[in-house]
């Protein structure tokens, strides 16, 4: 087992646009990491700072949410979601946990690319900070 | 809205039975994901009564296994483990409802896209991710309410965008089934690309009088409404209950646009013709290079006393065509187009449409050498194939290019022909052969047309084609990842006028059944409010964007007035925006609540299932059920 696999990285996908491109990779065969665990929501906006903050207490290395970003179709929900995970950083800073655990990013239905790209990226930075 | 807490085959103070099942997909699965091994761990988990592995979950015996566990066995809770959720949910979710469980009791687990297709060089990886992903399946469906769908009363009117023989198709089947419909054609006339043309195969109809005789169709019916130079430029509320505002171009004011509900949408506004880039096989260098469609306006201009061919004012007595010509592209050898990707689909009309062509060149100029270069022919309709057999009886050479050696022309200058096309032939033995020729036409495909406003309005999804995005070619066909907008034509990508018109027949159907009864179902995915939890402290509010979605009301508790959060399930779209900002977590979005998410992740980190709580029956699996909604939007 490779470390990157070892690592739990949770993703969190929107149902209208990252969730269907993460079917979209799986459709087009590319590979990645088994360390790594999708979960759909109608929006990540739902979720408050205490569940990031929850979530790496209990195990969790990694946060991806990949949001619909301008594309989302609830009017209003990606800049709400925005400050919050700016909060949310604000917090892990306060609790000296690093800030690179969590990443906010864009992924529509055919992005296939860019979902592989952030899953690489946050791999190399947890890596990189629990050598470090 | 009502909550109660009962439950026919969950009674509070039941205990929870998950049933669990994992799908091997018939080897999609089970080649990489030890599915048996899966199946044995999640049976450790303390509240799961039964835990199976099958061939086909989907399948009559598959469902057959849950329905008889739901039965026999008191399962009252089932998580899949199976394909995306887009493709079966709605399937299993049926089978719990024929076996008297709630529908809504029911996790579907995605470990075919997202851990066996992408995991494959690491089985073991791939099967303990499985088990992490069941499991927090199982942690989610033990927190699950009884739900009921929102039934929204329906607009019996549907606005077709497009006017082409796809969308005709489909207004006139529609209005035919009873429905109004609003038929949107940005151009001045009906008909799309299918009144340039001239013959069409297989029928040898001419395209004017395909368009003529649905256009009088259209205009006979009563209940379509023709708006012709017309655009849809807002795209409000959903499936049932569309605000759809159309403009006419000719119109400068916003004031007189148009308001149209409706209950359904359907799409078809067509494609475009790929136009070559400069130089493309000599495309713009020399006019003796041209498209197909020019090609063929330029045949039907051409009146039936001419007994020779002519082309830019010269005879031409060769001609070559070369197929996938913009479309089958390859990265690295074809330039890409400006979204910076190739055309790598098939445009599947080409072919045909090609030999189509040169069937009527040999019946009307039998003097003229006719030359076809391809990749290879796919005739795949049916007769299709006739073309192709006659074409090379009555003289036409073929000439089989390597995908990656797209034939060069270059053009003489004085010479007896226009110039020489070089190509590699593979049907020999790679011969290198130049033909001199008169004309060389271009077997251009179709690509998307540019429809990106109307995408903007509903994030319409698309593929990686660039074309509209159906949900699934066989499960769902001519459906979109938004319900209530349907799909006709070629706008989901290539096909011929058979086809276009097929689908729009699919896309019209699918609409009136939509739209047959009063009222439809919708999954009830909105806010709900905790009475008992919310403290009244009108935090919600502030986050929520939807007017009139969540107010505050006087409620009776306990005895007591106490003023309390509510939720208008009508104006809710289930974003969850106020779900964060309630801090005793009073509000959820009903099916996805914030306690489910956390036992998901206690899930993903635990290192043995067996290991994590038994989850008691709550004193209230709620059951949650909304009136029927009949007005706004």
């Amino acid at each position: 087992m490779s470390p990157e696999d070892d690592l739990k990285i949770l993703i969190i996908t929107t149902m209208i646009s990252s969730y269907p491109g993460a079917n979209t990779v799986g459709q087009a065969r590319l590979q990645y990491s088994p360390g790594t665990f999708i979960v759909r929501v109608p929006d990540p906006v739902m979720f408050p700072e205490e569940f990031y903050l929850d979530s790496f207490a209990k195990g969790i290395d990694g946060i991806i949410i990949m949001s619909s970003g301008s594309d989302c179709p609830y009017e209003g929900a990606y800049p709400r979601l925005s400050k919050r995970v700016g909060r949310v950083y604000a917090r892990m800073k306060e609790q000296g946990i690093d800030t690179s655990r969590l990443k906010l990013t864009t992924i529509c239905t055919v992005c296939k690319a860019a979902f592989l790209k952030e899953i690489r990226e946050m791999q190399q930075n947890i890596l990189k900070a629990k050598a470090a | 809205m009502t909550e109660t807490n009962t439950s026919a085959l969950n009674p509070s103070g039941d205990p929870i039975r998950v049933g669990v099942y994992v799908c091997h997909c018939g080897g999609n699965i089970s080649d990489i994901i030890d599915t048996k091994a899966v199946a044995a761990e999640l049976a450790g988990h303390p509240n799961v009564a039964v835990s199976n592995d099958y061939m086909f979950m989907c399948s009559d015996p598959g469902q057959a296994l849950i329905i008889d566990d739901i039965k026999a066995n008191h399962i009252n809770r089932v998580v899949v483990a199976a394909c995306s959720p887009t493709l079966h949910e709605l399937t299993f979710r049926k089978a719990l409802h024929r076996a008297g469980l709630n529908p809504y009791l029911f996790e579907h687990v995605n470990i075919r896209e997202q851990a066996s297709w992408v995991h494959k060089g690491d089985h073991e990886g791939a099967t303990r991710k499985a088990v992490r992903l069941v499991a927090a399946g199982v942690e989610k469906v033990v927190r699950q309410d009884e739900l009921f769908p929102i039934k929204v009363g329906v607009e019996p009117h549907v606005v077709v965008v497009g006017g082409g023989v796809a969308g005709m198709s489909a207004a006139v089947a529609l209005a035919g089934r009873g429905l109004g419909v609003t038929l949107v054609e940005k151009g001045v006339a009906l008909g799309g690309r299918v009144a340039d043309l001239d013959r069409v195969y297989p029928t040898e109809e001419r395209g004017a009088d395909l368009v003529q005789d649905l256009t009088r169709q259209v205009g006979g019916h009563s209940r379509i409404d023709v708006r012709l130079g017309s655009e849809v430029v807002g795209l409000d509320g959903h499936v049932g209950k569309f605000a759809v505002t159309v403009r006419a171009s000719s119109v400068a004011s916003e004031d007189q646009d148009r308001l149209v509900r409706a209950g359904a949408i359907v799409i078809a506004t067509g494609f475009d013709h790929y136009r070559p880039a400069q130089g493309e096989h000599g495309f713009g260098e020399s006019p003796a290079v041209i498209t197909l469609p020019d090609f063929q306006s330029a045949l039907r201009q051409c009146p039936a006393s001419q007994t020779s061919l002519q082309a830019n004012g010269r005879s031409v007595r060769s001609v070559a065509f070369i197929h996938c010509v913009g479309s089958r592209q390859i990265d690295g050898v074809h330039a890409p187009q400006a979204d910076g990707k190739v055309n790598d689909y098939c445009s599947r009309t080409c072919c045909t449409a090609t030999l189509h062509t040169i069937r009527q060149v040999q019946s009307r100029f039998p003097d003229v050498d006719v030359y076809d270069l391809h990749k290879d022919i796919r005739t795949y309709g049916r007769g299709h194939e006739a073309y192709y057999e006659e074409a090379s009886r009555a003289g036409a050479l073929f000439f089989r290019f390597p995908d990656d050696e797209p034939p060069t022309f270059a053009a003489s200058t004085g010479g007896k022909c226009a110039g020489t096309i070089t190509t590699r032939d593979i049907l020999t033995w790679g011969e290198e052969l130049e033909i001199p020729v008169d004309l060389v036409v271009l077997a251009t495909g179709m690509v998307p047309r540019d429809i990106a406003s109307l995408i903007d309005l509903r994030k319409l999804p698309v593929g990686a084609d660039r074309f509209l995005q159906e949900v699934h070619p066989k499960l769902r066909p001519v459906e979109i990842g938004v319900a209530g907008i349907l799909l006709a034509g070629a706008c989901q990508g290539p096909m011929d006028i058979n086809e276009a018109c097929t689908a729009a027949q699919t896309a019209a159907v699918k609409a009136a059944i939509l739209l047959a009864n009063p009222t439809i179902e919708l999954d009830p995915f909105v806010a709900v409010v905790d009475g008992e939890r919310c403290d009244g402290c009108e935090k919600c509010l502030a986050e929520c964007e939807y007017k009139g979605a969540l107010t505050m009301a006087d409620l009776q508790l306990a005895g007591a007035t106490v003023r309390r959060a509510v939720v208008n399930p009508a104006m809710c779209v289930g974003c969850g925006a106020c779900v964060a900002a309630c801090p005793p977590r009073a509000v959820n979005v009903a099916g996805w609540t914030l306690d489910q998410f956390d036992a998901m992740v206690d899930a993903i980190v635990a290192e043995d299932v067996g290991a994590l709580a038994h989850t008691e029956c709550r004193a209230g699996v709620r059951h949650i059920e909304f009136a029927v909604i009949s007005g706004g939007n």
